[in-house]
């Protein structure tokens, strides 16, 4: 037993030295059947005695040792059969097992296979062959060397036993190495080598082989201990302070791409176009949401959003992506740049908790993993955890701790588990986590402001407000609703005009000021409708009960009546608060009903059909002064009672009833606008759209172009008018397409402070209103409720306090409650995509599609009838092969593959079906049916069932992830409810 | 660091030894002039003094001293700059009074505490360098210096840790790198002639199914420490023995 | 200190052999007792020395951590001693026994390197103002055999010059925290020019003369010591007196004088002995405490 030591250093905050023992050995065998030195045991006898010489080149017989470049480039051509009788040293097993744990699996396989005769020969451990650095040596040299000395080693242990044979029947050994370097200096030591390629290419009776050689020749920085950076260095605070003041640098929050993990922008305060940032470097290692610097490049090196969906699909390696050079090459110069920085410093870490998944490392017993998030604009997380069994079938809570210079993902820990996958309870936890949304229950201190049972009108109350239960009020909402925060009611009056009032639920009554439920409902801002579930803002016993304008119950409400000419001219406005009676609450299918049906003529059919016309005359009114009209996918599911579980899709009916409704909602909401702000020009609530740059149009208008429409976005008017005129009579859902496009590329509506917003800015574009506020649903919205307040105050109903006339603190109010919101948005949409996912499990469909837009390796396709939008990549993923090829045209925005031309907005037909191969990341794949491209389409599934038994498929093609449609803002009064 | 690591498939340890092959041992007795015996000791990197004072008396208050036996004494150290990182005191800490505590069991079963009652025994250890075992790298030191000190113990005192890698199989003589991968550790210390556990410590958990295989493997390594730190005493005695005169006449039998 | 036991009688024979010029081991009132040093022999430190004098034996361990520099000296590195009285040494030591000698030695050795003149602190600066190599020199007494100044500084001179700081390639603030970035080489690191480092130079009172390199026995006669240090250009950066006893003025300049002439001696003395090793090379066996 030989011994000698080798010295690792180590970084731990702070360096340590290590010092290991290491022991050099004189019982390690060569593992060959020739050897007549070594005293082996019968099964380690692995390489042949007279290996076949298959090699033109080499035409004797040998062993071949491979280096370590080879097996990590290469791994595709020695799990073919063809190549046996391999020496693995240890060096290279283990440079394997540190640079990619997938290879060092697969390889591990190979070297366990009897018949693939790969002996692993323990090289750091044999007297012999042990090599020690050299001052000044690099790891990868002394590596190499290692492997050559064995080379050599084996070569001359393997002479002496073999001496008796035939020159030419004397085994030799072949080194392989695509290193240039290590191949000639193994030349001059005399050494037989060559490089993969070479050596590939004159196997005999394996045709096949050669085509598995891999081409891209990455040369991998072979690196032990200290890694290299991949990052550079952040800016100091101070160098940022100062950078920032000088106007060197600018300060924005950092929003990652969703479909390109290598690609994001920097939303700068201030400016109207985002800031593109680009690659590893350029992004530096920058979250979403985090308050990064940025550094803005001279003009001449901007560059232009990627067309690529790109996930980031490596292991642990560190390797430079080729994808990041394919997407720094494509810059085309033809295409408007976009100006582009590289993010310098980090200002503040947004990092949150993330959930997400374990994706388990492949090395058994290994306490090492990655995390993948649930979000995919945040990168993967690498963690340290000794449960990864029972956590990969989980979902996980990650928080990031840091993200050093020299790693490629950032660092963490796991927090807590949150449930098994695809259970949904746990995923609606999950998409709850994830969107911010606050879910724990009602606090005692909150359930404690709720009034007590039974609850009554008392004397005083009805002395302070307008009694109108004897007004024939009704309400008109979604199946199934239980939190009616509106009502109306519609009477002729004997000049003629109508008497038209609606009437809200009065939330402000039962929250008052400052209270825990106040502070509450402020936190929360709005409830979130999942589609099996309501997060309420406020406790059940006001949303359901006692706010809630129920049919033939006395409620309390804030009331908006006007005095209209049949017309629809407004007379007079005035508002009150009231006790009410609603005399049914009904479904926009059975108000629809009770107007069509002209036999019934009761009061509140009458009543009906005098909203009803009136709310045409208005909407009319409405579009013809600029208001859009848009289009989001909305789907309902219709839901199996008992289990909870999607039965069935089916897009989203509109009614006359909900435009009618919807109709009066706005013109409340305008006219308590005109209203607050008259008297509270500094603090009132107001909701506002901003009229969008036209660069936003910009690619909206190309695609428009493309097809011969010519989209005008300068006025809101002028959009609308050109929408309404893009009409293809052979394509009828093109123009809501362009509708769905056009929502896109809006602005968001915002709630705002008057007092912090310049008065020519409070305009909402959407609906064409130079004031906009919500009033009408303050069961579900924190805003309302303040309006309700500061109308209660401006027409002496109520007494105002300090913070709802201080503007600062509604400007943060309002922040918060944006923010409550697109998250409350965002929920929604991930619900539908669960529920689909969920739909979809074990089913199979061919559904009717549209292409949305072409990228450069993809086609996002809309499918209507689920709302869904889904991935269909033409190029195929790396390493895949594909037999036809799509070429793709930036300018005219198409993907051609022969005959068959892909643009924006042409039917498709395309296969559903649900992924669950991976069951930590199950997703819907789309799959071509129809345009029909041999070898790349699928066959329907009609014809699959006819054709059974033809074994000949089409191979299985690409892949894709399905997304719920990106920010939409829905510009209605619409709501999802949920039974 | 993955438990599955510690031995891998060719049967090999980290540091290229077998399962059941124990670190390098060199020691030499009598490295000090001052103490009444003294010896240094290496285990593979866990490099170990140790000094024996006495029989004595009894040193401070006399009403220690217990009146039918000698009093022993353990103080286990470790210097400062003995660990990866650096330690900020060299005694006094928790870990090391329970080593001390462990160390004075060990030795209170061995020496033959009765011959000398109302006196003291001191042993100091002192771990100039820590790689794993650090224990048993005391005891077998302190066994020699106690030799060398010439006071009369039953037999040898001698330690060794063992480990269970992979779920089942045995290490011996667990080096740092081992011990802090997360498996169970056994420390034994015995008498083994007499095959008697003189003290027994385990961390970690395992099954218990697997603990006669553990403490097998760790007393065969006492054993077979016990080979070595033999052969040490007698070369040693010999070479004294030499300076006596009496070496020259063995090599003249010879 | 160690325990040593004399009677009068023998104290008298030590006291006046002195005075005659002669010491109980036969050298004269200037000669030190062999030497021995060896470096590198704990593989855990970054640098590391054992010294042996006669009976006096010391280890010196010396382990390099990041720390930040002092604000108001930005541009160095930082140096701390500590002595642990191990009871190895004498069962006296036990426990918290050795502290107040450590605490003395530690505290002279910190007094004889603070001028800047010795020991450049400013090649332990990674960062001015933000990061800085801190050295921890832990001195470890083993065995007390007399002279334990003069041996823990000629160890720790020793333990100094083998110490491998690990090299810096690069090191620049990534945010607001340093991010480093070191040499994969394990050959590939700084030395540390000990060229300055100070020698310390007993010079025990025995009677009306002056000894140096006492032994255990000749301390317990001494009425008191100057310990002086010097570097090898011969510049004296500290001069302490200890021990009970008092001096005429004259008589420390006397000591001064010879002290000085002594310190360049022993510091040469060392510097040769650590060439010597050196040229030895990687190969060079290692003994530690088997030899």
């Amino acid at each position: 037993m030989w011994t000698t030591k080798t010295f690792l250093k180590k970084r731990k905050g702070s360096v340590l030295k290590i010092v290991r023992e290491h022991y050099l050995r004189d019982d390690i065998w060569c593992g060959s059947d020739i050897c007549t030195i070594c005293a082996h045991q019968n099964e380690e006898l692995v390489l042949e005695k007279n290996p076949q010489p298959k090699n033109k080149k080499f035409p004797f017989p040998h062993y071949i040792v491979l280096d370590t470049c080879v097996v990590l480039n290469q791994i595709n051509v020695l799990e073919e059969d063809a190549l046996c009788n391999v020496i693995v040293v240890q060096t290279v097993l283990e440079e394997v097992k540190h640079r990619s744990s997938s290879v060092y699996k697969r390889l591990l396989d190979i070297v366990g296979n009897p018949n693939r005769k790969f002996y692993v020969f323990v090289n750091e451990h044999h007297k012999d062959t042990y090599v020690e650095r050299e001052p000044g040596e690099k790891v990868n040299d002394r590596n190499d060397r290692a492997i050559r000395v064995s080379v050599a080693w084996y070569e001359s242990h393997l002479m002496s036993s073999q001496a008796d044979r035939r020159k030419r029947d004397r085994v030799k050994v072949i080194l392989l190495t695509d290193d240039v370097d290590s191949k000639q200096k193994a030349e001059n030591e005399g050494l037989h080598v060559a490089t993969i390629s070479d050596y590939v290419r004159n196997v005999e009776d394996c045709p096949g082989l050669e085509d598995r050689l891999s081409q891209h020749n990455t040369t991998y920085e072979l690196q032990a201990g200290g890694r290299e950076p991949l990052f550079p260095a952040h800016f100091t605070p101070s160098q940022i302070h100062q950078g920032i003041k000088s106007g060197k640098l600018l300060q924005g929050s950092f929003l990652a791409s969703r479909e390109n993990f290598l690609e994001g922008q920097v939303n700068v305060e201030g400016q109207d176009k985002m800031i593109l940032v680009q690659g590893r470097v350029g992004l530096n290692r920058a979250v979403d949401g985090d308050i990064v610097a940025v550094k803005l490049l001279p003009e001449e090196e901007w560059s232009v959003p990627s067309h690529m969906v790109l996930q980031d699909e490596g292991d642990d390696s560190e390797d430079v992506l080729e994808e990041e050079n394919a997407i720094l090459k494509s810059k085309d110069e033809r295409v408007a740049k976009l100006p582009t920085g590289h993010i310098v410093g980090i200002i503040r870490r947004k990092w949150r908790q993330y959930c997400g998944i374990l994706q388990k490392n492949p090395i058994e017993g290994s306490v090492r993993h990655i995390f993948v998030p649930a979000e995919r604009k945040v990168p993967k997380v690498r963690i340290e955890t000794q449960q990864a069994d029972i956590l990969s079938s989980q979902r996980i809570i990650v928080t990031i701790d840091s993200w050093p210079r020299n790693s490629r993902y950032p660092l963490g820990h796991f927090v807590r588990a949150l449930g098994t996958i695809g259970d949904k309870d746990t995923e609606n936890e999950v998409l709850l986590l994830e969107h911010d949304v606050p879910h724990s229950k009602f606090s005692e201190a909150v359930l404690s402001c709720l009034p007590k049972l039974p609850w009554v009108i008392t004397e005083k109350d009805v002395q302070s407000r307008v009694d109108l239960r004897h007004v024939d009020i009704c309400s008109v909402d979604p199946p199934g609703c239980t939190d009616i925060d509106d009502a109306l009611h519609c009477k002729e009056l004997e000049n003629g005009n109508y008497d038209v009032g609606v009437h809200i639920a009065d939330v402000s009554h039962f929250i008052r000021p400052g209270t825990a439920i106040d502070k509450e409902a402020a936190l929360r801002a709005t409830t979130v409708y999942l589609v099996d579930k309501r997060i309420d803002m406020v406790p059940e016993l006001l949303s359901s009960n006692l706010c809630s304008l129920r049919g033939n119950e006395e409620r309390f409400a804030f009331s908006c009546i006007w005095e209209l000419t049949s017309e629809a001219e407004i007379v007079s406005t005035r508002f009150c608060k009231s006790i009410i009676r609603s005399r049914q609450a009904m479904t926009y299918e059975e108000a629809q009903i009770k107007i069509d049906d002209l036999t019934q003529n009761d009061t509140l059919s009458k009543s009906l059909r005098g909203l009803n016309s009136l709310a045409k005359i208005l909407k009319k009114r409405r579009i013809e002064n600029g208001a859009l009209v848009l289009a989001s996918p909305e789907i309902r599911f219709q839901v199996d009672s008992e289990t909870q579980d999607p039965i069935e899709v089916e897009a989203k009916k509109l009614r006359e009833t909900n435009s009618m409704v919807e109709e009066f909602m706005l013109l409340a909401n305008i006219y308590v606008a005109i209203k607050i702000l008259e008297d509270f020009p500094e603090c009132a609530m107001l909701r506002r759209h901003p009229k969008l740059p036209v660069s936003n149009f910009e690619p909206f208008i190309k695609a428009g172009r493309n097809l011969g429409f010519e989209i005008n976005s300068e006025s809101g008017k002028a959009l609308a008018l050109s929408l309404d005129n893009a009409v293809r009579p052979d394509n009828a859902y093109f123009n809501t397409m362009l509708r769905i496009l056009a929502t896109r590329c809006m602005m968001q509506a915002v709630y705002f402070a008057s007092g912090m917003v310049q008065r020519d800015e409070f305009f909402h574009y959407g609906l064409a209103a130079p004031v906009y506020t919500h009033f009408t649903s303050p069961i579900r919205r924190y805003a309302d409720v303040i309006v309700h307040r500061l109308l209660a105050v401006s027409i002496g109903a109520d007494v105002t306090y300090p913070d709802l006339l201080d503007k600062r603190k509604s400007h943060s109010l309002c922040h918060n409650l944006n923010y409550r919101n697109r998250m409350a948005q965002y929920a929604g949409r991930a619900s539908v995509a669960l529920h689909t996912h969920l739909f979809f499990r074990g089913k199979v469909q061919d559904e009717q599609g549209y292409v949305l837009c072409v990228r450069k390796n993809a086609l996002q396709i809309l499918i209507p009838k689920y709302g869904l939008e889904g991935t269909l990549y033409v190029s195929p993923h790396k390493g895949a092969k594909q037999n036809v090829t799509f070429v793709y045209s930036e300018e005219k925005q198409t993907q051609k593959c022969g005959d068959v031309i892909f643009r924006p907005f042409d039917p498709v037909t395309v296969q559903l079906s649900l992924d669950r191969s991976n069951v930590q990341h199950e997703k819907i794949v789309l799959k071509l049916v129809h345009p029909q491209i041999p070898g790349f389409s699928v066959p329907s599934l009609s014809s699959v069932k006819r054709k059974e038994s033809d074994e000949n498929l089409q191979e299985e093609m690409e892949i894709s992830e399905v997304s719920v449609s990106p920010p939409i803002e829905k510009i209605s009064t619409k709501k999802q409810k949920v039974k | 660091m993955a438990r599955m690591d510690l031995i891998s498939f060719k049967g090999l340890r980290l540091d290229g030894r077998r399962a059941n092959e124990l670190r390098q041992i060199r020691c030499k007795m009598g490295v000090f002039s001052q103490p009444d015996g003294s010896a240094y000791l290496e285990q593979g990197n866990t490099k170990v003094l140790a000094a024996v004072y006495g029989p004595h008396e009894i040193r401070g208050s006399r009403s220690k001293a217990l009146h039918d036996k000698a009093l022993v004494n353990c103080q286990y150290s470790m210097a400062t700059f003995s660990t990866g990182e650096r330690k900020r005191r060299p005694r006094g800490d928790r870990k090391s009074q329970e080593m001390s505590m462990h160390l004075r069991q060990a030795f209170q079963a061995a020496i033959r505490v009765e011959v000398y009652p109302r006196s003291q025994i001191d042993i100091f250890v002192e771990v100039l360098q820590a790689d794993g075992g650090n224990y048993c790298a005391c005891v077998n030191a302190a066994t020699l210096a106690l030799v060398d000190a010439g006071i009369p113990m039953t037999e040898y005192v001698v330690a060794c840790t063992a480990s269970l890698a992979n779920g089942d199989v045995p290490l011996v003589d667990v080096s740092n790198l081992e011990e802090n991968s997360g498996g169970p550790n056994l420390t034994v210390a015995a008498l083994p002639l007499s095959g008697q556990v003189a003290l027994m410590e385990m961390s970690q958990r395992f099954h218990l199914d697997h603990l006669p295989k553990v403490v097998e493997c760790a007393l065969q390594g006492c054993r077979d420490i016990h080979q070595i730190l033999d052969q040490a005493v007698r070369r040693h005695t010999e070479m004294s023995g030499s300076a006596l005169g009496w070496g020259n006449r063995a090599q003249v039998d010879l | 200190m160690a325990e040593i036991l004399l009677s009068e009688a023998e104290k008298t024979f030590i006291l006046h052999g002195v005075e005659e010029g002669f010491r109980c081991d036969g050298r004269m009132r200037l000669d030190y007792r062999p030497m021995e040093v060896e470096t590198d022999v704990v593989s855990h430190a970054s640098g590391s020395a054992r010294l042996r004098l006669a009976n006096t034996d010391i280890l010196v361990g010396v382990k390099t951590e990041i720390d930040t520099p002092y604000p108001e000296r930005p541009r160095e590195g930082k140096i701390e001693f500590f002595v642990d009285c191990s009871a190895n040494a004498t069962p006296a030591f036990e426990g918290r026994g050795g502290e107040e000698l450590g605490t003395e030695i530690s505290n002279s050795l910190a007094t004889a390197y603070q001028s800047s003149q010795t020991f450049d602190l400013t090649a332990l600066c990674i960062l001015p103002g933000q990061q800085c190599w801190k050295l921890y020199i832990d001195i470890l007494i083993l065995e007390c055999g007399g002279n334990l100044f003069d041996a823990v500084s000629l160890a720790v001179k020793a333990a100094l010059h083998n110490t491998r700081v690990p090299k810096v390639k690069g090191a620049c603030l990534d945010g607001g925290t340093v991010d480093l970035q070191l040499s994969d080489d394990p050959y590939d690191c700084c030395r540390l020019d000990v060229s300055d480092a100070p020698c310390l130079v007993t010079l025990c009172k025995i009677g009306d003369h002056c000894v140096v390199d006492p032994t255990a026995e000749e301390e317990t006669c001494s009425s008191g010591s100057v310990v002086i240090a010097i570097t090898e250009k011969s510049l004296v950066t500290s001069v302490f007196k200890t021990g009970v006893g008092s001096f005429h003025p004259q008589t420390l300049i006397d000591i001064l004088k010879v002290g000085q002439t002594i310190g360049l001696s022993v510091n040469k003395a060392l510097r040769a002995a650590l060439l010597e090793e050196e040229q030895q090379g990687r190969k060079k066996e290692c003994f530690g405490f088997l030899k």
